[in-house]
């Protein structure tokens, strides 16, 4: 927005002022679309980017179970090499993750904050106690598939089943479909076997990320590009 | 034909103001410092504007301490919540008369 207040505020009626021309200038479609342009900023300003994170996520999975399949192909378990780009992958997205929200918002409080910090913590315990269920089957002896179905099944369960509780808690239905998704993979990765496992994981797990830019992407586009005139009753009939 | 327009809100300067509390979930809250770089507002404007929004009943100022730092939380009320939606209807029916 180009506007700048001065202290005079409303009593100003310069006539090269945007801000004070508009009190009795701006048609009723103007005023609508800086409405939805200021909620937009507001949202931008107050609430983590979708697109950023689902990216995020969305290359953390491609790259890092990409490294396990890739590793895995030629002697049937991933190597360690592999095991740590994983890892960096996941803390590195978990890292992102924590900055921009808490960045995000930051000068806000409210249930929203309450609820949303109650949900980072649900997802570090969640994820906590999956490291010691998978350490514990690893030390009772389970072999190394059993491992992988295991490890990449609770992960998208996990993963799912936190999803779809935001979009619940958020009143996100996309963030629920990407939930659904993620527990079709952990079904599709139960029974891909050595070493597609971790394909499914990339591409069903990181791909479905990544479609949700788009899908974000291309919801934002179109807010902005239908005007005011998509917003009222009965839709933009002759805009 | 619509009511007058609300000329609490109708100001451009506060309309900003409330759409940006709108955006809001309910029951949120945002720090002055935060809601004054959004709108791209001086301070005096804007406690200018938020004092009348007060006035009004749209706006509740909470004022608190975050440690030894005065700090101060706006959010929209319920009647300003009905307001501003009722001011878009508003719009809206002035924008379907021009139209129609």
């Amino acid at each position: 927005m180009a506007d700048h207040d001065n202290p005079a505020g409303e009593r100003a009626r310069a006539g090269d002022d945007p801000e004070a021309g508009s009190d009795r200038g701006l048609s009723p479609a103007e005023t609508l679309r800086m409405i939805r342009q200021q909620q937009e900023a507001a949202r931008d300003a107050t609430e983590p980017d979708g697109r950023l994170l689902f990216g995020v996520w969305g290359l953390a999975w491609l790259v890092g179970y990409l490294a396990m399949w890739t590793s895995a192909r030629d002697t049937g378990t991933p190597e360690r090499w592999a095991g740590w780009v994983l890892a960096g992958c996941i803390v590195g997205a978990m890292a992102f993750t924590i900055v921009h929200s808490i960045t995000r918002t930051a000068g806000t409080r409210g249930a929203s904050a309450r609820i949303g910090a109650l949900y980072g913590w649900t997802w570090f315990l969640a994820f906590t106690t999956f490291g010691v269920l998978i350490g514990a089957m690893g030390d009772a002896g389970a072999p190394p598939e059993v491992m992988a179905i295991a490890a990449n099944g609770v992960a998208c369960l996990i993963v799912g089943i936190m999803y779809i509780a935001g979009g619940l808690l958020f009143d996100e239905n996309r963030m629920s479909a990407v939930g659904a998704w993620m527990l079709v993979t952990a079904a599709l990765a139960a029974f891909a076997g050595m070493p597609n496992t971790y394909l499914v994981m990339a591409v069903a797990g990181g791909g479905g990320f990544l479609a949700m830019v788009v899908v974000e992407q291309g919801i934002r586009a179109r807010r902005r590009s239908t005007g005011a005139v998509a917003a009222t009753p009965g839709g933009g009939r002759d805009a | 034909m619509p009511d007058e327009l609300d000329p609490v809100i109708h100001a451009p300067a506060r309309l900003r103001v409330v759409a940006s509390l709108a955006a809001l979930g309910r029951g949120d809250e945002v720090a002055f410092p935060k809601l004054r770089k959004l709108l791209d507002m001086t301070a005096g404007n804007l406690s200018t504007h938020l004092r009348k929004l007060e006035d009004a009943g749209y706006v509740r100022v909470t004022k608190t301490h975050e440690g030894r730092m005065p700090a101060t939380y706006l959010a929209l009320t319920e009647t300003g919540r009905t307001a501003f939606a009722d001011y878009q209807a508003a719009l809206m029916d002035l924008l379907k008369g021009v139209q129609g």
